[in-house]
């Protein structure tokens, strides 16, 4: 819960620095009023009440607050570097207070759990990652960088919702607040007509699918009477379940696939993640993809675990159309970045996994393969958004010019193709030991270790363009010290996730 | 028949004819006519089941705040009924086989499903009193959380929509 | 007998079961009886209760067309004559005595006169929306309290109601001016349409005021809570700002002057109504002239208490005193007090310019009362109002 109220400041914080740079007079004179009403309130705390006290605090920091917006818009990333820090060590604090017994908030809307906080901790730390990888890169897509930060601030806010939401409706907002900020990041590179194409075509088709998770939501409840996802496994049974029940599971199916680009529904990914700016569709296809698989996992192994009979096969076809129509579009591609909005397709499937696994061992292994695959994805992007060409040919002889470029860039691919020592190995071992488990579902594994070797081909294409063939790639920046630190923590991190995974698992 | 019934009828056949003919009229402004209309329909059912609060707030958000900007768009735009795109006949087909599906699988799901008598008359939920009280004790977590989604939004306002500032002589330029 | 209830939890103006005990006492004229008594008769005379209630509905429409087919003529009449005095000359005076036979010849005249549809319009819009829009202001009547008791619907979020209804004549104006297929038609009703939409917002700010003081939507307890004294004085100056606010956006909102952007004669001939003729354009004249009363019965109602007479604190006698004049006089006086202001406004204020317009909406308006509204809200809290 802090943690959600912490991001929601941070970008309420930011989006006044960036609204109000211009405005810095106004803003030193309206914070005399709460500054005024502080000393008052002090004063009369003295002789009276503790209310008193607490209000003069309150508009104490309201006036700290409303003079801090007045910092200068050009060190809003370095502001956003402190208040990322700021929110990790929240998140850490949250989980060592936190005492392993599920946690139910607000009249049961949020219920935090130890998996929610670690899968907080890990997807922040990744976010942190991205900001400090691409921070550069971001003030170079407009003049609103101060926004653009925040709204990453909300899209965190709305993850931290999707991990711990205890009612349908929180997962509503959530979702909401997780997607509306991406349509805006897909369109936030005005000059360049396909990020507006993204934009549009990104937000008409969320709008869509966002409307069919609603229906499914109606008539979920239509059926179990109750919104509160804890409820419903009592309200529902297996063997006598009502039509509406089935419908609306299946309704919600069809919307978390497309938030999440699972096969049938996966049309506007290429699209989106290829006309957004490229450093926003690092984001989007890392954390926020993570976010809304993680409340679709909670969703069905909360909710409708016991009727898993009723779903089951259909989560399979979607994961065998998923892992076939992913990889075998990535290999035909000639652009790495739409390369890598199809391997987020192919993730997707994998991701898919999780969700067919027995109950524990399903949020475990998302949580982890969430981790391995944006951190390894962020840092392949982090090394794209140097290159200028974003053609395999662009990439050709990159290994002369920056071998630690180039270097990091294979660690990340392997991690991205599951080669062992890499983070990706252990999340793609993890997640099909899950499902190794069900006895009848050893086909769809069979059929994964396919794709997967199907993947390592397109995936070493770029290794191959990097070290083997010759030329002279343009950069789009100079690759200064801070960038091959922060690359090499990151390759570090892959490499770590892969080495010794039981750090990065959940807890007992 | 009762008073009720009547009423519910009439509303009823408003509310699915006028939601035909936003599908059917092939003039944008007139589907958003039929539009504002099915919403009507659908506050007066509002107000049958005696929630005032939601049949004027639907009215006030969707009739008259989001299709006035809708009619505004499409009248700034310019567009008339044949600026609308032919779809191939294969399309069309496709389009009817899965949304005629989806309607069988809808049907077949409410008309098997078990329905529950509501006694309208004493039922007062759709008060405002009730919901105020309701939003303030057992939502008040989606309701305040709400807004930041509506910030979210407004700042999305600010960054698609506005020009980008002009920078001041001698000013560092950020991008 | 079963009570007559259209819509559950409120009063239907013929009522059976009106509290006698609440109703003033003091009040000498109530028109409430009267139409208790006109339903009695009705359901003893009637055995189908449907019918009775069709028939009930039927006669309160037929009355309120009435009551505002004559509010027209009137409000017509006062508005030429407001202006004439407002410009020292004499107004129509030669037309039946002072002129007040005027009105019904231009009645007649519109009646008779031809009406035209250009021939690329859009038929169907293009007659719809006059309906729409007469439609719209005669559903805003439905609140208003004009005396104690007597209310067509004491609906439980009349103020609400009433500013969501109002909003729907935008969809008219658009609708005119979209099918007259007239570019200045067009250019009238999108301004019209901007101008409206942007201008409720500061409306329904202001009423909230007043809701945040009563603590109610409902109309006729809004007006009971100003028993001791009306809110315009109670509430001293943010409900004063407020009623400033109300009244400068609620000209606007009903596209009179000096807010008349969207018929502009002099850049868009008449805006959205250009290529109405006849019947159809006294319609617009009609729905003009009922959204001006309606604005002013509810600034009458909300700030200045309706039906409720001048009544100061617990000065018993000064209130009894108060009392012998009727109810509907009080809220008609109100009311026509505030239209004759709206009126000079007309002829005081030249014209805005569209930014002008939603600058003043949108920077000065919006702003003053969102902070009044904090305000009326500390005020309403620490109990600072009498």
């Amino acid at each position: 819960m802090n943690a959600i109220i912490e991001a929601t400041i941070y970008g309420v914080f930011l989006m006044l620095l960036g609204l109000m740079w211009q405005e810095r007079k106004l803003i030193w004179a309206i914070s005399i009023i709460p500054a005024c009403l502080s000393g008052y309130f002090f004063i009369t705390s003295a002789a009276g009440t503790h209310e008193h006290e607490i209000t003069a605090r309150v508009f104490f920091i309201l006036t700290q607050l409303l003079l801090a917006t007045t910092i200068e818009r050009k060190y809003a990333s370095i502001v956003t570097k402190v208040l990322f820090i700021a929110l990790l060590v929240g998140n850490i604090y949250e989980i060592k207070i936190h005492n392993n017994v599920p946690e139910l908030l607000f009249n049961n809307m949020l219920r935090i759990e130890p998996s929610s906080l670690w899968f907080n901790l890990l997807m922040t730390g990744a976010a942190f990652i991205y900001i400090m990888l691409m921070n550069k890169d971001i003030q170079k897509v407009g003049n609103y960088v101060a926004e653009y930060f925040s709204l990453i601030f909300f899209i965190l806010c709305g993850l931290y919702l999707l991990s711990s939401y205890n009612n349908l409706l929180m997962m509503f907002i959530g979702i909401e607040i997780l997607s509306i900020p991406q349509y805006i990041l897909a369109g936030s590179d005005k000059h360049n007509l396909k990020s507006s194409e993204a934009s549009l075509k990104y937000f008409l088709m969320g709008a869509f699918s966002t409307g069919i998770l609603l229906m499914g939501i109606a008539l979920l409840y239509g059926a179990a009477h109750t919104f509160n996802i804890m409820e419903m496994v009592g309200m529902l049974h297996s063997n006598a379940l009502d039509p509406l029940a089935i419908t609306g599971i299946l309704f919600i199916i069809i919307a978390f696939s497309f938030k999440v680009s699972a096969a049938p529904m996966h049309m506007w990914t290429p699209d989106v993640y290829d006309g957004a700016p490229t450093v926003f569709t690092a984001f989007m296809a890392t954390v926020g993809k993570s976010a809304a698989f993680f409340a679709f996992i909670r969703l069905f192994h909360f909710s409708f675990y016991d009727l898993s009979e009723h779903w089951i096969l259909i989560i399979a076809c979607i994961t065998c159309a998923t892992l076939f129509i992913g990889n075998i579009t990535a290999v035909f591609q000639q652009s790495i970045k739409r390369m890598l909005a199809y391997s987020s397709i192919a993730q997707a499937g994998f991701m898919l996994f999780a969700l067919l696994a027995y109950r524990p061992m399903g949020m475990q292994s998302i949580i982890f393969y969430a981790t391995a695959y944006s951190i390894a994805t962020i840092g392949m992007f982090a090394v794209l958004v140097k290159v200028k060409d974003y053609t395999y040919d662009g990439f050709n002889g990159l290994a002369k010019k920056e071998p630690l470029l180039a270097f990091v860039a294979t660690i990340f691919l392997f991690s991205l193709a599951g080669i062992p020592l890499t983070g990706g190995f252990m999340a793609k071992y993890f997640v099909l030991l899950g499902v190794m488990q069900h006895g009848d579902m050893l086909w769809l594994v069979l059929f994964a270790l396919l794709m997967a070797a199907i993947s390592v081909f397109y995936y070493f294409r770029v290794i191959m363009a990097m070290y083997f063939k010759q030329g002279s790639p343009e950069m789009n920046s100079q690759v200064t010290l801070y960038d091959k630190v922060m690359l090499l923590v990151t390759c570090l991190v892959v490499l770590l996730l892969g080495i010794v995974p039981q750090f990065f698992m959940l807890p007992g | 028949m009762d008073f009720y019934d009547i009423l519910f009828w009439i509303l009823s056949v408003m509310a699915v004819g006028c939601a035909l003919g936003v599908v059917l009229s092939r003039n944008p402004i007139h589907s958003v006519i039929f539009l504002i209309l099915t919403f009507f329909a659908i506050s007066g059912h509002y107000l049958i089941m005696n929630a005032q609060f939601l049949a004027i707030v639907n009215i006030i958000v969707y009739a008259g705040a989001i299709m006035v900007l809708f009619l505004y768009i499409l009248m700034l735009m310019n567009l008339n009924a044949d600026a609308e795109p032919q779809k191939g006949l294969l399309v069309q087909i496709a389009g009817i086989l899965s949304g005629g599906t989806l309607f069988l699988v809808l049907l077949a799901a409410t008309k098997s499903a078990h329905n529950e008598e509501i006694n309208k008359v004493s039922t007062n939920v759709g008060l405002i009193t009730n919901l105020g009280k309701l939003l303030f004790t057992k939502y008040v977590l989606p309701f305040e959380i709400s807004s930041v989604l509506f910030l979210t939004a407004m700042i999305g306002a600010i960054v698609i929509g506005k020009k980008e500032p002009q920078l001041k002589n001698g000013e560092e330029h950020i991008a | 007998m079963e009570l007559l209830i259209l819509f559950r939890n409120q009063r239907l103006i013929l009522h059976l079961h009106f509290k006698t005990n609440t109703v003033n006492q003091f009040l000498t004229i109530s028109f409430s009886s009267i139409a208790a008594a006109i339903h009695n008769w009705l359901a003893l005379s009637i055995p189908n209760e449907t019918l009775v209630k069709v028939i009930d509905l039927t006669i309160t429409g037929v009355l309120l067309l009435g009551f505002l087919v004559i509010l027209c003529f009137f409000l017509g009449y006062m508005e030429r004559k407001v202006a004439g005095f407002m410009q020292a000359r004499y107004g129509p005076n030669r037309v039946g005595p002072y002129g007040s036979l005027q009105i019904v010849a231009d009645t007649v005249k519109l009646l008779f006169k031809e009406g035209l549809t250009p021939k690329a319009s859009d038929k169907f819009l293009f007659h719809l929306a006059p309906v729409i829009i007469v439609v719209a202001s005669l559903l805003v009547m439905a609140p208003i309290a004009f005396a104690s008791n007597f209310q067509i619907w004491d609906i439980s979020i009349g103020v609400l109601y009433m500013s969501s209804v109002s909003s729907i004549a935008v969809i008219g104006i658009l609708m005119a001016g979209y099918s007259s297929y007239n570019k200045y038609s067009l250019l009238g009703a999108m301004r019209s349409g901007a101008q409206i939409v942007s201008y409720e917002l500061s409306v329904g700010l202001s009423l909230i005021a007043i809701v945040i003081l009563s603590g109610s939507l409902q109309l006729s307890h809004i007006v009971e809570s100003q028993r001791d004294g009306w809110w315009i004085y109670k509430g001293h100056l943010p409900i004063i700002i407020s009623f400033v606010i109300f009244l400068i956006a609620s000209t606007a909102e009903i596209n009179r002057a000096p807010f008349d952007l969207a018929e502009a004669e002099q850049e868009l001939t008449a805006g959205f109504h250009t290529e109405y003729s006849g019947m159809k354009f006294a319609m617009f004249l009609l729905a003009e002239y009922i959204n001006l009363f309606v604005v002013s019965a509810i600034a009458a109602t909300i700030f200045f208490g309706g039906w409720m007479p001048f009544h100061l604190g617990h000065w018993e006698a000064f209130n009894h005193i108060m009392n012998f004049i009727p109810g509907f006089i009080w809220f008609f006086g109100k009311t026509f007090f505030i239209i004759f202001i709206i009126m000079q406004f007309r002829w005081t204020f030249p014209r805005l310019r569209v930014d002008q317009l939603l600058t003043l909406e949108w920077k000065y308006l919006l702003p003053i009362s969102m902070v009044n509204t904090i305000l009326v809200t500390v005020m309403a809290i620490m109990g600072w109002h009498f």
